[in-house]
């Protein structure tokens, strides 16, 4: 990997492309941010790892309430630090493109929302996902009892086997019926 | 195999990894994998099949090399990690590469075309990106606003491009020809500015008013000519400015109807009747777009009160609320809406008469005169939708239904107010056309007098030169015809100057055009005024004066303007509506629209990006696209509805336009076709327009359309009733998987307290325990070992009694049935097995308990030996059993005899488990549809397996000798079906296979072809071998098919007859015995139990499946029977629950086979 686009190498570029449902002037746009947030020093490593603190920092994630989960969920490091290499990076991006398919982004919504990496949707994974999205001040918040009643109703509408939890292809199904998923879940840089 | 997925495979069952084959590995990783595991599966699968490579056939080369590049082309959309990908492509590369060479040359010339299509592809699509116009544009502002607000500008970009379509097509076939070989302005009159108006021409307010140059130029239907033929190439204007005008219309609509359709393919597979309100409000809540920080917060406080709102509605549901207020409150709105509407268009149309008397009174009109109308409607069409606003505050709807009403309402005040103007418009081309209508007419009227005084002229010059010859005659009519039209001419021409002004003005196209024209410019000049002032100034006196202010002018009263999504697509659609309305009166108008959009995309972009904040309730994305579409194809239909009337039914401008001195505008259609195409061609015309074919084809239409719609209803239906089906499945699905897992935690235990006492027969508490552990839960398999290897404990089970204890046999042979659970087993060993087990019978019990312990600590050994060591295995059961039990004279016999049927035996019972395998170790879904009906079926093909058998269970015990010359015949017979067995099982195996992998729609196809396809077999088999009825089941059994229940049942049902023939054929007096015995007593108490099970197992029962199962119950009742009179261990009777009527099922079951 180089250090500016121009020298990131032409056959890697092609093979992005065909891993990945970006296209190349995306492919080399995200390349160019992605050298922008590593330091100077890093830039001559051969796989550079964004530490997630710096990738948060981006303004397309700045402000998503899942932003480290996302981290989490596309990084490949081994210590689960969320931190990215410029192939995690891609990964995210393509997960998050125009044309990714409505299997890959609920595939991947659903590790998003798989705090606990377990593997199902459960009482603690809805109400984290539920905080989340509604912010942790106390105006915001849902009470218990809303939460309660909120999470009991999810889980009436999409819990097909009444097994208390909600499982990929469950989280799929409901998904799939959602008019306007695909189009939501993106992020362009 | 990637040592990443051996390493899962092998830390999560350890205990048998080592022996596992491979396709039971995937297999049952298919079912358990949370995604990481299934993610490993996968990998797996193909770092195998690369291996598989290495083979020489072309045929197979070429199909993995095919394989390969179809995992080239999907790797995008597998959830891996770029790395695997990476490495996953080069591998299939490499395949690719260094097989590819080996294959014929032209293979390769092929494959490197494709690679270099698709390059030029990819190449072109990068292209094509670049050129899509505010790409960049619209991805900001949806990263900002998110893709709410984006949709309104994908929505104008989209009109855009409708627009520039108009644009070339009106361009280049009308206003380029007539620019070009058109007569040049000044030469007729219709393209020169009378002489009055020439000195204003050029002021700025008649310009403004469109009036002077322009009103002259190609902008208006006024300046083009009427030539039939124009230039040198004879380009016919008039014809193509009315073909061109009609497709327009034509356009519009193919690719509206186009887009939706496109829309609703995607919207429709979201069925309206599904209701996820809850799990899309917290799972597709948020708008991954949004990056501005202050959106994400509306966004947030949006998500929160959408989710208390519906906690709140859920809460609500029931409660009355006070509604007769609501209900006052909303009439009173409704009125107020509908008091305004009327209003609004009553306006307009008391504007456009006033502004039709003005222009007849005075000469000069003032700016404002001029403009008035245009103004008044741009003035209501703003103003009209925050008065509806403010009256739909007093509904107090939910935002979402409110949002709705303003938007009916905001479109039924744009068609009002389109409509009141063009039904003025209209009213006023009326009387115009219609003046010079009279005008004419008077003409006409003096110059046939003329004509008629002239036409005296000759029958008096006539009379008066009778004697001349009547070529003079001739002459004096022709000079009098040529004085008669001088005179007319000369008529004509007095009352044509003096009209002159009035016909010119009086293009009552051209009229009508200029309205709409100016109609759209004002729009524009108010939607720019509005932007500015409303959004502009308005932000910026928040921005910068919020903190010289008492109050928060942010979060308070001015706050920054809303972009109103849905209101701001209903302008463009009201806009675009102006635009087909006026297109054939206005040809540029298209163009005009496009600059107008142009500008619109850059200021609304800027100003949505500067000075606005995301409506609150955002009118979600693609939810609202096919219903914008909706309304501009309503819109579009209804402005073309005045326009074809307009064409319809007026008569053109007499002097101005391609169709003027014409009747109708549509003449010119006919005209053509009289003139200038060969006379059968107008013929055939004729007959095409003629009601004898217009009637049936409209007819047709109409047939067709019905058949359509009653097709789409019809597959709704279906569709709904799939979906419950679906459902049901699913749920009963889970269930078992359920009770699978609930097994798994008690068998260890139950393994655990009998491994002690195996021999000591404690019979009734091991079948208490392991019954209710194994045969309770329908899927007991798993009782054996975890649930993730069915394959791996059914195959322990099997070896374990094979390999380690052959003493022991015995009871490893009992074992297997509850083990292995019943279900297909049942199916499978009656006929051989059916008389050693008389003799074992009291053992069976016992032995359970050791079924467990063996296969917990037997290590499997040579699995591939399966098959043969089985049928040692049985071997040895079979001689042992008799010595053991009953130790009665027979036994040896029936070891050295089933030597060779028991072979058999073990095909069949591999099949089976390769079943349970296959319908185990699948994804839930797919499994899901398998195992319940297995379940279902087993009752029915025990039973029927068991009618021959139990005849014979009934004699006493002296009766050996007979069953001895009877098993002789069987081990005949037996020899017949292991041949059919063989030949038969290669095909049903495969089968199996790739049905396992198959979803559940078409695996139901294809188990039905192949039920059928066996059933047949199985009727040839029958008429030749007459007695080998019972060996169906046993074909039968690797195809218990889900769907086809009822097939099988009825299958069953046709077999009884044969069945009871040639039981009687062997034993007609003990099944006469046994009738007379059995019947009567048990029946009653069956009869319950098996109802119940029937409605709790069978889904949908038919009236087929009713009267099979009373076969059943008789059978069923024999081997009551049996467990009451014979056996020892009828303890089993007092488990007879309802509740637990499987149980007992499947042990009476037991029991009687071992009876026999």
């Amino acid at each position: 990997m180089g250090t500016t686009a121009s020298q990131l190498p032409k056959d890697s570029l092609s093979e992005y492309q065909e891993l990945t449902f970006l296209t190349k002037q995306e492919i080399l746009l995200a390349h160019r941010r992605f050298t922008e947030l590593l330091g100077r020093d890093e830039r001559n490593h051969p796989n550079p790892r964004v530490p997630m603190q710096v990738i948060l920092t981006l303004p397309e994630l700045k402000s998503n309430p899942f932003k480290t989960r996302i981290c989490q969920v596309f990084s490949t490091s081994e210590d689960k630090d969320g931190s990215l290499t410029f192939e995690d990076f891609l990964d995210l991006l393509s997960a998050f493109s125009d044309s990714a398919t409505l299997e890959i982004k609920s595939h991947y919504a659903f590790r998003i929302f798989d705090f606990d990496d377990d593997g199902t949707l459960d009482h603690s994974d809805l109400e984290k996902l539920v905080n989340c999205l509604t912010g942790e001040t106390e105006d915001t918040r849902l009470t218990s009892e809303e939460m309660r009643q909120l999470i009991n109703n999810i889980l009436d509408e999409s819990d097909i086997d009444k097994d208390g939890t909600v499982n990929l292809s469950e989280f799929q199904h409901v998904i799939s019926r959602s008019p306007d998923f695909v189009s939501s879940f993106k992020i362009v840089l | 195999m990637s040592s990443a997925s051996e390493l899962v495979v092998g830390s999560s069952r350890s205990l048998l990894a080592a022996k596992r084959h491979r396709t039971v590995r995937k297999n049952s990783r298919r079912i358990y994998s949370a995604y990481r595991d299934h993610q490993q599966g996968s990998s797996d699968e193909e770092g195998g099949d690369d291996k598989e490579v290495d083979s020489n056939d072309p045929e197979e080369m070429f199909q993995n090399i095919q394989y390969q590049k179809e995992i080239i082309a999907n790797i995008r959309s597998r959830p891996w990690p770029m790395r695997r990908k990476l490495k996953v492509l080069k591998q299939a590369r490499e395949i690719v590469l260094k097989y590819e060479g080996q294959l014929t040359r032209t293979r390769g010339y092929q494959t490197a075309g494709a690679d270099l299509l698709k390059k030029l592809y990819r190449v072109l699509y990068n292209i094509v990106v670049t050129f899509i116009p505010w790409e960049v544009r619209i991805k900001k502002i949806e990263s900002h606003f998110g893709s709410g607000v984006a949709s309104y500008f994908i929505f104008l970009r989209w009109l855009f491009g409708i627009n520039i379509v108009l644009t070339i097509m009106t361009g280049s076939f009308v206003v380029l020809p007539e620019l070009l070989a058109g007569a040049p302005f000044g030469t007729t009159r219709s393209k020169t500015i009378p002489k009055e108006h020439l000195a204003s021409a050029q002021d700025l307010d008649t310009i403004w008013s469109l009036g002077g140059y322009l009103q002259y130029s190609v902008l208006f239907y006024g300046y083009y000519g009427s030539v039939r033929k124009i230039g040198s190439a004879g380009y016919r204007l008039p014809l193509a400015y009315f073909l061109v005008g009609m497709a327009v219309f034509a356009y519009s609509f193919i690719i509206l109807l186009r887009k939706m359709a496109k829309n609703s393919r995607l919207s429709l597979v979201s069925a309206s009747d599904e209701n996820f309100t809850f799990c899309w409000r917290v799972f597709c809540a948020w708008d991954y777009l949004i990056g501005n920080p202050e959106a994400a917060e509306c966004k947030g406080a949006a998500i929160v009160n959408n989710i208390r709102e519906a906690i709140v509605e859920e809460q609500e549901k029931k409660k009355d609320t006070s509604l007769a207020v609501l209900i006052s409150l909303r009439i009173l709105a409704n009125i107020l809406v509908l008091l305004s509407l009327a209003g609004s268009i009553y306006i307009i149309y008391f504007v456009v008469d006033r502004s039709q008397k003005l222009e007849q009174e005075k000469p000069e009109l003032t700016l404002w005169e001029k403009n008035e109308v245009s103004v008044v409607v741009s003035l209501i069409t703003m103003i009209a939708p925050s008065a509806f606003e403010l009256v739909a505050q007093l509904e107090m709807y939910h935002p979402r239904t409110s949002l709705r009403f303003q938007l009916a309402r905001v479109l039924v005040l744009y068609l009002g107010n389109l409509y009141s103007l063009i039904i003025a418009l209209l009213d006023k081309v009326n009387s115009m056309s219609s003046t010079p209508h009279e005008s004419s007419s008077n003409w006409t009227n003096t110059s046939s007098t003329i004509s008629s005084l002239s036409a005296q002229v000759p029958r008096i010059s006539v009379s008066e030169h009778r004697n001349s010859t009547m070529a003079t005659i001739s002459t004096a009519i022709n000079f009098v015809h040529n004085r008669s039209s001088l005179v007319i001419a000369y008529n004509q021409t007095i009352p044509f100057e003096k009209n002159a002004r009035s016909q010119q003005d009086q293009c009552w196209e051209t009229y009508v055009g200029q309205e709409m024209l100016k109609l759209s410019i004002i729009d524009m000049i108010f939607t720019v005024a509005s932007i500015l002032l409303i959004d502009f100034i308005r932000g910026l006196v928040v921005r910068y004066l919020s903190d010289c202010c008492c109050w928060d002018l942010e979060s308070k009263f001015p706050e920054y303007g809303e972009f109103k999504i849905a209101e701001n697509v209903l302008h463009l659609i009201y806009n675009q509506g102006m635009i087909w309305m006026g297109a054939f009166f206005s040809p540029c108008l298209p163009a005009f629209n496009v600059l107008k959009l142009i500008g619109l995309m850059y200021l609304r972009s800027w100003a949505v990006l500067t000075c606005n904040v995301p409506h609150q309730q955002v009118f979600r994305a693609s939810r609202s696209n096919n219903f914008y579409l909706a309304m501009l194809l309503f819109m579009l239909f209804l402005c073309m509805l005045p326009t074809i009337f307009a064409i319809v039914r007026y008569r053109p401008s007499e002097h101005c336009g391609p169709f003027s001195g014409q009747e109708k505008i549509y003449d010119i259609i006919s005209d053509t076709v009289a003139s200038d195409f060969p006379l059968w061609f107008s013929k055939v015309m004729s007959y095409v327009t003629s009601p004898v074919v217009v009637l049936p084809a409209v007819l047709l239409l109409f047939m067709l359309i019905y058949y359509l719609q009653a097709i789409a209803r019809s597959l709704k239906f279906t569709n709904n009733q799939l979906r419950i089906q679906l459902q049901t499945e699913r749920t009963e699905d889970k269930k078992k998987v359920f009770q699978m897992a609930a097994a798994r935690l008690q068998t260890p235990e139950a393994s655990a307290d009998k491994n002690p006492d195996q021999q000591e027969s404690d019979i009734p508490s091991h079948e208490a325990s392991i019954h209710t552990s194994s045969s309770q839960q329908n899927g007991s398999v798993t009782n054996v070992q975890s649930p993730i290897n069915h394959s791996d404990s059914i195959r322990t089970i099997t070896q374990s009694a094979s390999g380690a204890d052959l003493n022991e046999g015995h009871v490893s042979e009992s074992v297997r049935r509850p083990a292995v659970i019943v279900l297909p087993k049942h199916q499978v060993e009656p006929l051989p097995n059916s008389r050693p087990r008389h003799f074992i019978g009291g053992q069976s019990g016992s032995c359970r308990s050791k079924s467990c312990h063996h296969m917990a600590y037997n290590p499997p050994s040579g699995l591939s030996n399966a098959i043969h060591t089985d049928p040692l295995y049985r071997k040895t059961i079979r001689s042992l059993h008799p010595v053991e039990a009953a130790g009665i004279i027979a036994a040896q016999n029936y070891g050295g005899r089933r030597g060779p049927t028991t072979r058999y035996v073990i095909v069949n019972e591999h099949r089976p488990r390769r079943k349970l395998l296959c319908s185990a170790t699948r994804i839930p879904r797919h499994y899901l549809m398998e195992e319940p009906t297995e379940i279902l079926e087993l009752y029915p093909r025990n039973i029927k397996h068991y009618t021959p058998r139990t005849n014979p269970q009934h004699p006493p015990r002296s009766h050996t000798s007979q069953q001895l010359r009877k098993e002789e015949e069987e081990t005949g017979k037996d020899r017949k079906r292991t041949s059919l067995g063989k030949s038969l099982r290669p095909c049903s195996l495969p089968d199996h296979h790739q049905q396992a992998h198959f979803y559940i729609g078409e695996r139901l196809d294809s188990f039905r072809e192949s039920q059928r396809a066996r059933n047949e077999i199985q009727k040839d088999d029958e008429e030749e071998a007459g007695k080998e009825g019972v060996d169906w089941g046993d074909f039968n059994l690797p195809s218990p098919s889900q769907a086809s229940i009822k097939e099988k049942v009825c299958f069953h049902t046709q077999r009884h007859p044969v069945h009871s023939p040639r039981r009687q054929h062997q034993s007609p007096t003990r099944s006469r015995h046994m009738g007379s015995q059995l019947k009567p007593k048990l029946r009653g108490q069956l009869e319950t139990h098996l109802t119940e099970s029937d409605s709790a197992s069978i889904a949908s029962s038919s009236d087929q499946q009713n009267s099979s199962t009373d076969q059943y119950i008789q059978v069923i009742h024999s081997k009551e029977r049996h467990l009451g009179s014979d056996v020892r261990q009828e303890k089993v009777s007092k488990k007879k629950t309802k509740a637990n009527f499987d149980i007992n099922y499947t042990e009476s079951n037991d029991l009687i086979c071992s009876n026999v």
